[in-house]
């Protein structure tokens, strides 16, 4: 029931951080915010007090916690790291067209 | 049946893309030539399968497969093509393969990362359309966005920033929404493969169900641009060059309703829609936002972002049409996404090619370009006339199915609707030819203006090229208009599909 | 006023979200799930030790794939973007016995990196782990010595040779799987040798380097295109 509950307050701290401030870093820090949150879930979620699912010596197969989640997981990661760096670079961009950062003085986000 | 042809339709645009940046160490005029044969052979394939399959197209029993890894359904990765998506598949691989030619008229600086993130949003696209995999479904949709976010900023001036930042936060969130709906389908169900998800989908507890479909539905429509998730799109679609707001106008929101199809037809399935009642309700958020396209359209004064409205409008009528659920209405819905990838497409093209000689996309800068490029004009005037509805063009056809369907079950609003935006939809173009041919007096200061900033497109192969993609799509819309029987049999076949979802499902799994 | 109504739309959202989550059934509806097969049958079938790589570039190969050219795509609209044709800043970087220290560690760190790569398939880590400690030794470079250092030493050509190469490698291997075994990305059997060596789990490695370098470059192209200096910048 935890993780429920720290992956609630997680994704709506991120929703909220998007919608509500008007630093566009702080935005992007938000959607990872919420990303994370996701991915933070599903681990959890997935792991059920067994073992890692690596074969060592003298494991059984059954006691192996669900890999299929983690390597889901990764792809979200890495997709997520992606989207970032690309919106990282946009507002660079916008930063040297309007000189500021702020959603609030561009009229182009906002109508 | 297995063929390798459907891997070789994702692979050989993604193959392009990455030879590309090698290439241009080497030496960058080559690029064009890699560039026009990557688009034959993706056009090439399409077309062998069509004609080497067409006796199973007849027969009923379209159905090729691909076990990517050789892992068969349900533990692999499968490639699936079947009738629906072999209308999509094919249309794309046409209308892109056109727009590379145009592109290698119309681009002229940094065309190397520009064709590398359009033939990887080629592959993106058939990736979407044939896999058969939900998760993988969820990369192709993430690289979908992340290949288009930089071409909207692509003329890297301050509105075409903001635009492309709009747009990725959107894409993104919509995306992450997806994400969490297949990492519940995966937690309930224990499988990742369509079918086998479209076959358990029932024994899940119905709250779970609602949370599924409600997840699902928040992430498509903020990817489709429907009413109240549709902030982005006229942005978004008017920032970028023309050539590639033909491609996201034209085609990619075809893509995103091709997997809003695929995901609540045949996976999820459409009677869970209805025993939910959101189907009705989806029907009216549609028809809403299809009026609210039009009216925008209405009073947009720049002619892209005019265009982008009227496509809202458009795809809301679209999809609609599919949420009747009746046989009339997915073959209207099936030919209008034809008809409109057709002429919106072309409409976008020629546009750019118009907007070359004027300053801004602004109305009152467009005044005169009838005179001076009268045959594109005229093309021009030709696919706003299908785009109203006239016949004989194949706009006529496809909107006239899409209001006997909504007739047929009395749902008269929807017909309403659709009259209404047609109607306003002849006062908004009508402007713009107007405009067109309205008579200006040349300044001497403005014709050396005229001469000094003379387009990229004076090269005399550019201009050509160009032009003849232009009156390709011009020809197609009136071809397709005289003979929009042809796609009478993958439409029937599609149309089957949908219906008997079961069957996409015995096909799969083998019984 | 409006504060107090998100704020109850917020609580509203925050109880249907625990509420609808929470309920997540224990056991898969299917019986023979997904994950009971690989956990089942991944070692005898792929020769992997690590599960999660089995499934990442074996049964789910093509995700993988579709995950580097995530990757590819999003450098290459980076630098689309950011393509201004100027030198990275520079400075002198950091003091001598910084410098002479990293000298030394370079190669660990770059050792520890291909350890990552290539043990993907016996233990923790693979060839996007890999390829972020790859990218971390150019961003130390360009930390301690000063930008321009490591952008003369590694050119961007280099780096888009590396960054392509690593993708068409992918690719070549998914197309040797076409001719050995008859499937894209299917699994070079013959590589395969007893399962828990370093030269085991037939293609999986060697996409693992692969993928390695072509993450370590896409990130260091990344990295120096977003410290470039921008027009009308103080430094």
């Amino acid at each position: 029931m935890l993780h429920h509950l720290v992956f609630t307050v997680l994704f709506l701290l991120g929703l909220y951080t998007v919608i509500y401030k008007n630093n566009l870093i702080k935005m992007v820090i938000g959607l990872n915010i919420m990303e994370i949150a996701v991915f933070f879930w599903v681990i959890a979620v997935s792991d059920t007090g067994k073992s890692v699912p690596i074969y060592h010596l003298n494991k059984f197969a059954a006691s192996f916690n669900d890999p299929v989640p983690q390597a889901l997981t990764l792809t979200g990661i890495i997709i997520g790291a992606s989207t970032t760096a690309l919106l990282l670079t946009f507002i660079i961009e916008l930063n040297k067209f309007a000189d500021t950062i702020d959603s609030n003085k561009l009229e182009g986000l906002n109508e | 049946m297995i063929s390798i042809s459907i891997l070789l339709l994702i692979i050989i645009p993604l193959v392009v893309a990455f030879l590309i940046p090698l290439l241009d160490l080497y030496n960058k005029l080559l690029r064009r030539y890699l560039v026009i044969i990557g688009g034959v052979i993706e056009i090439s394939i399409s077309i062998y399968i069509i004609i080497s399959y067409f006796s199973d197209l007849k027969a009923g029993k379209f159905f090729l497969t691909y076990y990517l890894g050789g892992w068969g359904p349900p533990f692999g990765i499968n490639l699936v093509m079947d009738s629906v998506s072999l209308i999509f598949s094919s249309l794309i691989s046409f209308a892109l393969f056109f727009i590379i030619i145009y592109s290698i008229g119309f681009i002229g600086h940094h065309e190397g990362k520009y064709y590398v993130l359009f033939f990887l949003i080629l592959g993106a696209m058939q990736g979407a359309i044939l896999t058969g995999d939900m998760f993988n479904l969820y990369v192709f949709i993430e690289l979908l966005t992340v290949t288009s976010a930089p071409l909207v900023a692509f003329k890297r001036n301050k509105h075409a920033t903001e635009a492309a930042i709009k747009y990725m936060f959107y894409g993104v969130i919509g995306g992450l929404f997806f994400f969490v709906g297949v990492i519940l389908l995966y937690f309930n169900i224990g499988s990742l493969n369509m079918a086998q998800l479209a076959q358990h989908f029932a024994e899940i507890e119905n709250n779970m169900q609602l949370t599924i479909i409600s997840i699902f539905l928040i992430g498509l429509l903020i990817k489709i641009g429907i009413f109240p998730f549709h902030f982005w799109l006229p942005k978004a679609h008017s920032a970028c060059p023309s050539s590639l707001s033909a491609l996201l106008s034209g085609v990619l929101l075809k893509v995103y309703l091709y997997i809003f199809i695929r995901l609540f037809w045949i996976v999820i399935g459409f009677e869970f829609l209805l025993e939910f009642n959101i189907a009705s309700f989806l029907v009216y958020l549609a028809l809403v936002s299809s009026l609210f396209g039009h009216v925008f359209a209405l009073q947009a004064s720049d002619i892209k972002r005019m265009l982008a409205f009227s496509s809202i409008g458009h795809i809301g009528m679209i999809l609609a049409v599919f949420l009747l659920n009746t046989e009339t209405g997915f073959y209207g819905g099936l030919l209008h996404i034809i008809s409109h990838l057709l002429m919106k497409t072309g409409l976008f093209l020629s546009t750019g090619y118009l907007l070359q000689y004027t300053k801004s996309n602004h109305i009152d800068d467009f005044a005169g370009v009838g005179h001076q490029n009268k045959g594109i004009f005229v093309g021009f005037i030709l696919l706003t006339l299908s785009m109203i509805g006239m016949p004989p063009f194949i706009g006529f056809f496809s909107k006239w199915y899409i209001i006997m369907a909504f007739l047929k079950i009395q749902h008269h609003f929807g017909a309403i609707v659709v009259v209404l935006g047609s109607l306003s939809a002849v006062f908004y173009y009508l402007r713009f030819i107007a405009k067109g041919y309205e008579k200006i007096k040349l300044s001497a200061s403005d014709l050396k203006n005229e001469i000094y900033n003379r387009p990229i497109l004076s090269v005399f192969y550019r201009e050509k090229l160009v032009t003849t993609v232009i009156y390709i799509f011009v020809g197609m819309i009136i071809l397709t208009g005289f003979s929009f029987r042809l796609f009478e049999l993958p439409l029937q076949e599609g149309i089957k599909e949908l219906i008997n979802p079961q069957n996409y499902i015995n096909l799969i799994l083998g019984g | 006023m409006k504060k107090f109504l998100v704020g109850l739309l917020f609580i509203g959202l925050a109880f249907l979200l625990l509420i609808n989550f929470a309920e997540l059934p224990e056991e898969k509806l299917i019986t023979f799930s997904l994950s009971d097969y690989y956990i089942g049958f991944g070692l005898e079938q792929t020769g992997a030790l690590n599960l999660v790589t089995a499934i990442l570039y074996d049964y789910r190969g093509f995700d993988s794939l579709g995950e580097s050219t995530v990757i590819f795509a999003a450098v290459s609209g980076i630098v689309l973007i950011l393509s201004r044709k100027m030198l990275p800043v520079s400075s002198h970087g950091l003091s001598f016995i910084v410098k002479r220290t990293l000298g030394i560690l370079t190669p660990f760190i770059a050792l520890f990196s291909l350890y990552v790569i290539t043990h993907g398939h016996l233990t923790p880590g693979g060839g996007f782990q890999g390829g972020v400690i790859l990218a971390a030794i150019s961003i130390i470079f360009s930390i301690v010595y000063g930008s321009a250092f490591d952008y003369k030493r590694y050119s961007p050509e280099l780096k888009t040779t590396f960054e392509t190469g690593g993708a068409l490698v992918f690719i070549i291997i998914g197309g040797l799987g076409i001719l050995f075994d008859g499937f894209f990305l299917d699994n070079l059997d013959f590589l395969t040798h007893s399962p828990g060596t370093l030269i085991s789990a037939g293609s999986i490695p060697l996409i693992n380097i692969g993928i390695g370098f072509k993450v370590g470059a896409g990130l260091a192209i990344v990295f120096y295109s977003m410290i470039q200096k921008t027009f009308g910048e103080e430094f």
